[in-house]
């Protein structure tokens, strides 16, 4: 039973993600998920130059959020991790590529010999 | 429906509620996924030609990223090659342990126990983003190849 309900991921002390206080000056927070995870698994494992584009929109949000731009920080935030997550599905998308390919070849090769 | 929303609506405590799954099925099912990928790249070896594609990077451009040697990385970790492994991708070796560490803290923050950590300065994510950039130049010169390259 207690697997069920919806646990919040933080502790009620520590604001959500899309703060409240949106707009307002200063007053701490903490800055929405930068996705760098993603972007950083994109970039090693995906070996996509959409990483790079994703890892620099991760970079940005911590700066924007600082200065105040919590849109823009918002912004940054997902479009790095639609863009990791589309390096992913790309990178995904190859492997699938390779092994039908191999599958066709093998195919191909098998029935030439 | 994009797929990046059907991953948030899985991943998002909503969706997942409507599964139904335990709190820790997305961390669970990500460790699984990573576990079995490198069991199986541990098992087919990438130092062979033929048995993975090219990394598209380096197919398309001829110039090494910054994930070319991921897979041989892989190989060598699982095989307890550390050498190996930092011989072919440094920066995975040195991702590698971040990794595992941002999934813990996922996982504690998904079971109750989040923990808190400050937001990194802005100066150090651009900073990281240099190192990549850096380390992606310089794989490709022939003076630090020996040391950068795969």
């Amino acid at each position: 039973m207690s697997e069920i309900p919806p646990p919040p991921s933080m502790p009620p002390s520590m604001p959500p993600q899309m703060p409240p206080n949106m707009g307002m000056p200063g007053a701490g927070g903490t800055p929405p998920n930068n996705n760098l995870v993603l972007a950083i698994i994109t970039t090693v494992l995906c070996c996509l130059p959409l990483g790079i584009w994703s890892i620099i929109k991760a970079a940005e949000v911590n700066g924007k959020w600082a200065r105040g731009d919590y849109q823009g920080a918002q912004e940054s935030a997902a479009t790095a991790k639609k863009v990791a997550l589309w390096g992913i599905g790309v990178g995904l998308l190859v492997i699938v590529l390779y092994v039908v390919l191999v599958v066709v070849l093998g195919v191909a090769g098998s029935t030439s010999n | 429906m994009t797929i990046a929303e059907r991953v948030n609506d899985v991943t998002e405590a909503g969706g997942r509620a409507a599964l139904r799954l335990p709190v820790w099925a997305a961390p669970a099912g990500v460790a699984a996924l990573f576990l079995s990928a490198a069991a199986y790249i541990g098992a087919v070896n990438p130092h062979d030609a033929g048995h993975y594609p090219t990394c598209p990077s380096l197919w398309l451009t001829g110039y090494y990223c910054p994930g070319c040697g991921s897979l041989r990385a892989t190989h060598d970790l699982v095989h307890g090659n550390l050498a190996g492994a930092w011989d072919m991708n440094p920066l995975f070796v040195i991702v590698v342990p971040w990794l595992a560490w941002r999934w813990m803290k996922w996982l504690l923050a998904v079971t109750g126990h989040p923990v808190k950590t400050r937001p990194a300065p802005a100066w150090a994510l651009y900073a990281l983003f240099g190192a990549i950039v850096a380390y992606w130049i310089a794989r490709n010169v022939p003076m630090f190849a020996p040391f950068l390259a795969p």
